[in-house]
């Protein structure tokens, strides 16, 4: 069945036939979330870059790739060398497939399985953060999402191997995968985990939708690594909700895509939470990576920290747009928001909007960004000391990237970034 | 100065709320084709400025109503219910200040630009001449003769159309054309008044020029425009000051102000604007909808913006500077301060098209009681803008925990080679400042006084000198009642 997403739109429009998919076993949502999801998407219709938060990200690449429904069939997946001692999890073209590896208090299954085991949980959290309503990319993901992840991390577990959850694309035609992903931490849980999306050039369109639940005085530290050649479009919604005195620490690596949106969004439901958002992203030739962080301070005495940097080649786009919401009871809000981006081309362009929107009066909240070239004087300082042009400039911009490369506590990872980075400076 | 500020305080209300009784020429509400032409007619105007208004209300015509895009809402604004020409009913012409109305020069007089008082100190080279748009008619202008020595033309828009048709053909719309937002089309319509001023080439001009525009009857619009042109090599510094009589309905103003700053020429734009903002409860008030836009078309050219806002139940206003000319420099200095029920969402714009320019943005946002202050401003630096430089700093103070402060900056670039910082920050007045200030014996509420205008001084201190006294007095009267 080929159908381009356009068409899957309009065969929104006949509800009663996309209905039918409710019998599907491996769609976890019922009856009603599927139809609230596809009677959104028809009355929303597709964004525009009218559309204020689509305002530099055409999603109209996308819609004029037909892109063929996946079927179960696919290539043999080159998969990459596992480097990080953990827990494996493999997502194969949009669907759960296996994991290898276990530790106490964790539990790693797909959502139609943990739907039986975990009722409670998957019932309390699925859907519940991000709502099908809240986009039309979600609502696309919440109708067709199939074989979905669960991961459960029970109270006070402490899980010492990092949960690498590989998420590997290799359809044999161009297609649209809607990877599903829960993810609940328990009160006083610890873990690592890591999204690390790969495919070897494949042409898909992504609409990856997690949730993230942070329980009270939980640790949770999440590396995003985002890697999937020239030719993945994505619209990928991260949702995070925090318990008080929690910790959620991301750290997002971005080195390829067509077009990649990342909706990376976090609530704080608590006090005395901590979370911090990071990310490095490199745009090579025509990417158009756009960025766009939300944190919604809630509650008082939260500290949330943001730093994206970006480095534009080619014709490349890099967007960032931060959000910090602080609501009137959040008092004592400590918000502190960081873009910095370097121009390497005549052709990339850059686009910046960092927000503040604050309706509580004892807060301190900043935001600061800045855009440049690689600075003329460092460059001579070091040609001066004889070294070439070419790895002068790659030494600044090792420089300028470090600090984020280094927030990644796990050695092998850490290394595995290094070298991507470094290759995608090449 | 501190006594005053003192005093002011305790007679806290808008003190520019009084109506003056002048019998008005005023249309009945409504507007169509037929209202415009007899608006034109009224004016004696040419057919080429009849056609530009009937081209920018078909244009508005097809135009939807900007909404809901800002955070506040509002009532609906009935166009049909807005006359659209009120003018005292006084002689277009006059030969000197003895035959303008007296209960206007009174009006005038409670402003505080005495035009009388202005006549009388003729050839002080730091006085102001002075442009007075009453309703919407510019009433009179002082200083013509003494300008036009130098050349400098400083005349209300109406006599611009009759005596210099050719520099209004030229250059009215090459800014902002009508075809630029909904409030503009409206404006290109309906504009009944305003100001133009041409600077000839090389001419710096001696005196500070001043436009003071007041709205007095009740449900009309104030639909200006103001023109300036610096040509090569000159200079002027123009002022603007606004305020409007108390009433519990909503006025509309849509203004609009082009600059255009041709080779090596500065021109230097403050505003105090202080319309009549509504009262405690949010009643009542003006909508201040304006577009404000330079051209700095020649090299080595500046505009630079100065405001301070006080005034008016919404504000949306984003003087803008598009830098064409290679090493031309845009400036904006604000100062936004929002009290009570009012809602203020301005910034700028800087378009960076030529090479070596620069901009600066300063900031400062106030807001009080249960008001919301946004900055909103767009740095964009195009292809081909080598050596672009831009920095922006935007800072925000609440007073009390009802008010909000918001900041959404676009910043777009499109050349490697440019720089472009922005930053922000959003904070209260510190305990230990009132503290410090309160154990050295001054109260609370001048402390407060005191602080916001250290916060503010960046842009005060950019302001002509008479403004600059008026602007701090405006921002301690606007924050009465403010302490918490």
């Amino acid at each position: 069945m080929s159908i381009s997403l356009e068409n899957k739109i309009s065969t929104a429009q006949n509800l009663t036939a996309a209905l039918s998919r409710v019998g599907d076993k491996n769609n976890v949502f019922g009856f009603d979330m599927i139809g609230e999801a596809l009677q959104f998407v028809e009355i929303e219709g597709l964004p525009t870059n009218k559309h204020e938060e689509f305002k530099y990200c055409n999603v109209d690449a996308v819609f004029r790739k037909e892109f063929k429904e996946i079927n179960n069939s696919f290539s043999e997946i080159n998969m990459p060398p596992v480097v990080v001692d953990a827990i494996n999890v493999y997502i194969i073209n949009g669907r759960f497939e296996s994991v290898s590896g276990k530790a106490e208090g964790l539990v790693i299954c797909d959502l139609v399985a943990a739907q039986k085991t975990h009722k409670e949980v998957v019932e309390k959290n699925l859907g519940a953060h991000a709502k099908p309503t809240s986009s039309v990319f979600v609502a696309l993901n919440t109708a067709y999402c199939q074989k979905g992840l669960f991961v459960y991390v029970e109270k006070n577990a402490k899980i010492d191997k990092p949960v690498y959850i590989h998420y590997l694309t290799d359809p044999i035609s161009v297609s649209v995968i809607n990877p599903r992903t829960l993810i609940v931490c328990g009160a006083g849980s610890n873990v690592q985990i890591i999204d690390d999306y790969y495919s070897k050039g494949a042409n898909f369109f992504s609409t990856h939708t997690s949730e993230i639940v942070v329980g009270e005085n939980a640790q949770v530290k999440h590396y995003k690594i985002q890697n999937e050649g020239d030719n993945a479009f994505g619209v990928i919604t991260t949702e995070v909700v925090q318990s008080s005195n929690s910790v959620y620490d991301a750290a997002t690596f971005i080195f390829s895509g067509s077009l990649v949106r990342n909706n990376h969004h976090v609530r704080l439901f608590g006090q005395n939470i901590e979370a911090h958002l990071n990310g490095l992203i490199i745009g090579r030739h025509n990417a158009l990576i756009d960025n766009h962080t939300y944190i919604d301070h809630a509650m008082p005495n939260c500290n949330t920290n943001e730093l994206y940097k970006g480095i534009a080649y080619e014709k490349s786009s890099l967007v960032f747009n931060g959000k910090i919401m602080v609501r009137r009871d959040a008092q004592k809000t400590n918000a502190y928001q960081s873009s910095k981006n370097i121009l390497m081309s005549d052709d990339a362009s850059i686009y910046t909007k960092p927000q503040l929107e604050i309706y509580a009066d004892d807060v301190k909240c900043s935001h600061g960004t800045s855009t440049g070239k690689v600075d003329e004087d460092a460059l001579f300082y070091l040609k001066a000391r004889g070294i070439g042009d070419e790895s002068a400039r790659k030494l600044l911009l090792q420089a300028f990237a470090q600090e984020l490369i280094d927030k990644i506590e796990i050695p092998s990872l850490h290394d595995k970034v290094l070298e991507l980075f470094e290759e995608s400076l090449k | 100065m501190a006594n005053e500020i003192l005093e002011e305080h305790i007679n806290s209300e808008y003190k520019w709320g009084f109506t003056t009784d002048i019998e008005s020429d005023t249309f009945k509400k409504g507007l169509n084709e037929d209202v415009i032409r007899l608006l034109s007619h009224k004016k004696n105007e040419p057919e080429w400025m009849l056609e530009f208004r009937l081209k920018s209300y078909r244009y508005w015509l097809t135009m939807k109503e900007p909404s809901n895009w800002a955070y506040f809402p509002y009532p609906k604004i009935d166009f049909q219910e807005i006359s659209y020409y009120s003018a005292p009913k006084v002689k277009p012409e006059l030969a000197s200040l003895d035959e303008v109305d007296p209960e206007l020069l009174k009006t005038f007089e409670k402003l505080g630009i005495s035009l009388e008082e202005q006549k009388r100190l003729t050839g002080v080279s730091s006085n102001i001449a002075v442009d007075a748009v009453f309703d919407s008619i510019s009433v009179k202008t002082t200083f013509r003769e003494t300008l036009a020595e130098k050349g400098i033309i400083f005349c209300s828009f109406s006599e611009a159309v009759q005596e210099h048709p050719d520099l209004i053909k030229k250059y009215m719309g090459m800014v902002v054309p009508y075809t630029d937002n909904y409030y503009a089309a409206l404006n290109g319509a309906v504009f009944s008044d305003g100001s133009f001023c041409y600077i000839p080439k090389g001419v710096r001009c001696p005196m500070e020029l001043s436009t003071y525009f007041r709205i007095n009857s009740s449900g009309t619009g104030q639909f200006e425009r103001t023109l300036i042109v610096a040509d090569e090599e000159s200079y002027v510094s123009y002022l603007e000051g606004c305020t409007a009589p108390q009433r519990d309905e909503n006025q509309l103003h849509a203004a609009i102000v082009e600059i255009i700053a041709h080779k090596n020429a500065e021109v230097k734009y403050s505003t105090v604007q202080n319309w009549y903002p509504g009262d405690k409860n949010g009643v009542g008030g003006i909508f201040n909808f304006v577009t404000k836009r330079g051209l700095c078309v020649g090299d080595y050219s500046k505009i630079s913006w100065t405001q301070v806002e006080t005034g008016s139940a919404i504000t949306w206003k984003y003087p803008s500077v598009i830098l064409k000319g290679d090493n031309s420099v845009g400036e904006f200095y604000s100062v936004a301060l929002t009290n009570n029920h009012q809602q203020a969402d301005t910034g700028t714009k800087m378009i960076h098209l030529g090479k070596n320019t620069k901009s600066t943005i300063i900031s400062k946002g106030i807001s009080a009681g249960v008001s919301n202050n946004s900055y909103r401003g767009l740095v964009q630096i195009k292809k081909g803008a080598v050596n672009a430089r831009n920095f922006s700093q935007c800072d925000s103070l609440l007073m009390g925990d009802k008010c909000g402060a918001h900041t959404f900056p676009y910043i777009e670039i499109k050349d490697k080679t440019a720089v472009v910082e922005h930053e922000a920050t959003t904070s209260k007045i510190g305990e230990d400042q009132l503290f410090y200030c309160n154990q050295r014996g001054i109260s609370t509420e001048k402390a407060i006084g005191l602080i916001v205008n250290g916060y503010c001084r960046e842009v005060l201190n950019k302001l002509p000198m008479e403004f600059a006294i008026e602007a701090q007095k405006l921002l301690a009267i606007s924050l009465e009642g403010s302490v918490g």
